[in-house]
């Protein structure tokens, strides 16, 4: 009984979204869809086997974007939110300047670094930093200025120098909040990366999808959005794996706080 | 000289509206291995006498002074507890009473057989690898308990840590803590708005009037330790709970 429930669960995912892949297949031949239009799930397929090579080298191309962006995003962010959580000047200064920059859409800047900076790998992975910049910023500034006031007194009163106190209260219990922001700029990096090279790039599948949009292919554009979506769910996947090797302790907190 | 001597103790907090008179005026003098409650209504600043009495807030009239030393800043010889405990989630039962140890620079190698006692004394020992999350709030509780005194601290802090508890567990818990304190007669002060919880715990009970708590007056609790079922049964118990619940009625509390 348990075991066929654990399998009944395990598969349902797959089974719905092929349904919906199924459901897709039919109603194109229902509706009487052209092609042009809308492709059946086959079609993108054998559409996109015709183009493997420059597929994945277009999928390299526009990963690389979107994990340098995400890496620099996240080498500059996390120290920086720190930096503003226990600095008063940097939290009156720095912090409110970013607050009003987060309401600006990063993706405005696209055309401007394209003018300055060329076609090529460096204005993408400026538009995917800033695209990630700031989840990662804010979530850790949140993590870190949350402490809750009994352990900071608790801290307070075992007479912990600051690092000490740092490495064992307050880094583990910012964490899961800035998971929040890793995982968001996670999501969003390879969205950066798509728009960027929309706006002026001669590779990746951003590029790839504007071309083909343009000869009326739209299998190839569905192959190359099929690829960037499993681009997003890596990177997704990494930050969640990330997520489980350090903060396990988060994850079943959480699953024990769901279930009451 | 008594052990903690709190001597005229107000705290004033400054707001956008001004000061705020939060506590005081209030003289105390705690002996050495006592038991002392303060029992007052919510908001009559008790907690905030507990919070200077650490060190973690500084008076703005009057002095608290230990062994004859004025309390200057943070205490690091006190053990605390909140009504909000501090186990953190990262860590197991038995590591977050190391987390004491280790945050003050000792290695909790060396009081293992200390960990394993505590935890005996208040039922833990089984739920020593568990994470606190997978504890009933009374178990947390008690955890905490074992992670307050586990340094053997000159005074123990206790700000209503019973209080989010249901009636049972608070009685089961009350024994555990009377038990712990007969073992180590360690100096307790125990802020709570129980009137029947601060007379079967404390060897005295201070009464804090509502805001600003001042100290009305302070009450020896003269019963045989251990405090179990029959003295809470005995007619002696039942008037030191109506003495001090006639105080509070005068001030229309009760």
């Amino acid at each position: 009984m348990r075991r066929t429930q654990r399998f009944g669960r395990a598969v349902a995912f797959p089974l719905f979204f092929l349904g919906l892949l199924v459901a897709w297949e039919l109603s194109i031949t229902v509706f009487k869809i052209p092609r042009y239009i809308l492709p059946r799930p086959t079609e993108v397929a054998v559409a996109a086997r015709a183009d493997v090579p420059l597929l994945l080298r277009y999928t390299v191309v526009t990963g690389t974007e979107t994990v340098l962006g995400y890496a620099v995003a996240l080498v500059v962010a996390l120290p920086l939110g720190l930096a503003i959580a226990f600095s008063g000047l940097l939290r009156r200064t720095v912090y409110p300047t970013l607050v009003s920059l987060e309401m600006v859409p990063k993706i405005a800047f696209a055309p401007i670094f394209i003018s300055w900076l060329g076609f090529g790998l460096l204005p993408k992975v400026i538009i995917v930093f800033l695209v990630c910049f700031f989840p990662i910023v804010l979530n850790a500034v949140a993590g870190f200025v949350s402490l809750s006031e009994e352990l900071t007194r608790f801290t307070r009163a075992t007479g912990a120098g600051t690092w000490r106190a740092f490495f064992k209260i307050r880094l583990p219990a910012a964490l899961p909040q800035c998971f929040v922001g890793f995982k968001y700029a996670a999501m969003n990096a390879s969205v950066g990366a798509t728009i960027a090279e929309f706006i002026g790039s001669d590779q990746g599948l951003g590029f790839y999808i504007q071309i083909s949009t343009g000869n009326m292919r739209p299998d190839l554009a569905f192959a190359a959005i099929f690829l960037l979506a499993l681009l997003g769910l890596g990177m997704f996947g990494l930050v969640t794996l990330a997520e489980r090797l350090l903060i396990p302790w988060d994850i079943s907190q959480r699953r024990i706080r769901g279930k009451n | 000289m008594p052990h903690i001597d709190i001597r005229n103790v107000v705290k004033r907090f400054d707001t956008a509206d001004g000061p705020v008179h939060a506590f005081g005026p209030a003289t105390i003098a705690v002996e050495r291995g006592e038991f002392v409650s303060l029992v007052g209504p919510s908001g009559c600043g008790k907690s905030t006498l507990l919070l200077m009495i650490a060190g973690l807030l500084a008076p703005s009239d009057g002095s608290i002074s230990v062994d004859g030393r004025i309390v200057a800043g943070t205490r690091t010889d006190v053990g605390i507890m909140f009504q909000d405990n501090t186990l953190v989630p990262w860590r197991s039962v038995r590591r977050n009473i190391e987390l004491q140890l280790e945050l003050r620079g000792m290695d909790p190698r060396g009081s293992r057989a200390r960990i394993d006692t505590l935890l005996e004394t208040v039922g833990l020992h089984d739920f020593a690898n568990r994470a606190p999350f997978e504890l009933s709030g009374g178990m947390q509780q008690r955890a905490a308990f074992c992670q307050a005194m586990v340094h053997e601290p000159d005074t123990v802090l206790l700000d209503e840590p019973l209080g989010k508890l249901d009636a049972m567990t608070r009685e089961k818990i009350r024994a555990d803590l009377q038990r712990l304190w007969l073992q180590t007669r360690t100096t307790v002060l125990l802020v709570t708005h129980s009137i029947e919880e601060a007379v079967q715990l404390s060897s005295k009970v201070c009464i804090i009037t509502p805001r600003p708590g001042r100290l009305d007056g302070v009450i020896d609790i003269n019963l045989p330790w251990p405090r179990d079922i029959t003295v809470k049964r005995s007619p002696e118990f039942a008037a030191y709970v109506s003495e001090i619940g006639d105080v509070f009625h005068r001030y229309g509390e009760i």
